[in-house]
């Protein structure tokens, strides 16, 4: 398992949680009131584990919109929400716009589109801050359990990965949801070349 | 007579396409709207009518927005094209600026169109 000092620990919950700050505004500003978000908790899980951890105790199903990311480093991102709110975050992005049964239509391209939004404000940021590019893939959008969410990368249920996990909350609504990042171990260990270079540049 | 102004809003996203249409249904009635899901569809439709307003999602299926706008940049020397993207990376703003392309960030927020096009009518 790879290990990251306290500094680079420290570094990477930082730049995580400056992403983070990008992709909550972008989530206010499609809902329309604050988001709160939480510090970025970050564990070398299994992937099995990640599956888990993707679903919230009591939470059964969960809308999932996954984007794989390549470039500076790799890493699949995912916004989650548990499946029952899905359509009323969608109605609180186009207002009275549509009907209830335009909404339904759409509801799977729109959350689509919110998860694009979100994890590209989090993920340019990250890029931004590195000063690298990372290259998004188009949204895939997924309905089921966190394991079943996560097979669809493909990868296998042991491998060891980066989880890096942020709780968000729209209080007015009582809707709460997750952005998720996953790295292997290659990707852990080019992320760490990165926050290596961002330290040095930043602290000497 | 003023000739009709024509807006073409490109974007894979049908949700995205709408709340950009309705702001201009709101707010400039007159002008003619064009939808296109992807940028071989934005250079089809935009030989068809020379568009005043070109706004351009980056991330779509084909060839992507950044290569239809430079596309469109060429073919409409004159024409308004902005980026309306939510990815954010410095190259991709650096980028449009080089190809004389406006960058606007999403979500979609209607002040912060608002605020572009009054400055370009």
């Amino acid at each position: 398992m790879m290990n990251l000092n306290e500094l680079q620990h420290d570094a990477l919950i930082e730049i995580f949680n400056i992403g983070s700050g990008r992709a909550a505004s972008a989530m206010s500003g499609i809902v329309g009131e604050e988001v709160q978000m939480s510090v970025p908790a970050l564990s070398f899980v299994s992937r099995a584990e990640a599956g888990t951890r993707l679903c919230d105790p009591g939470t059964k199903r969960i809308c999932g919109i996954s984007q794989h990311y390549e470039g500076a480093f790799k890493t699949e991102a995912i916004l989650v929400f548990p499946e029952e709110q899905s359509l009323e975050i969608v109605r609180l992005m186009v207002g009275e716009a549509l009907s209830m049964s335009e909404l339904t239509e759409m509801e799977q391209e729109a959350m689509s589109e919110i998860g694009n939004i979100i994890l590209n404000s989090c993920v340019g940021t990250l890029a931004n801050i590195f000063g690298r590019e990372l290259h998004g893939s188009l949204p895939s959008y997924h309905v089921g359990t966190g394991d079943e969410i996560l097979s669809t990368s493909g990868a296998t249920a042991e491998a060891v990965v980066l989880l890096l996990h942020i709780d968000f909350t729209l209080e007015r609504h009582q809707i709460r949801g997750y952005v998720a990042f996953m790295l292997d171990v290659t990707a852990i260990h080019d992320l760490q070349v990165h926050v290596d270079e961002y330290l040095l540049r930043m602290v000497g | 007579m003023d000739k009709k102004r024509t807006a073409l809003i490109v974007d894979d996203s049908r949700v995205s396409r709408l709340l950009v249409r309705q702001f201009f249904i709101e707010r400039y009635p007159d002008w003619m709207i064009l939808e296109a899901g992807s940028g071989e569809e934005a250079i089809e439709k935009a030989s068809m009518v020379e568009p005043f307003l070109v706004l351009i999602d980056v991330n779509m299926p084909g060839m992507g927005g950044l290569a239809a706008a430079e596309m469109l940049r060429k073919m409409y020397p004159n024409a308004h094209i902005s980026l309306l993207t939510a990815n954010v990376q410095d190259p991709v703003r650096k980028q449009a600026e080089l190809l004389g392309i406006d960058f606007l960030q999403k979500p979609f927020n209607e002040k912060r169109i608002s605020d572009y096009v009054e400055k370009l009518v």
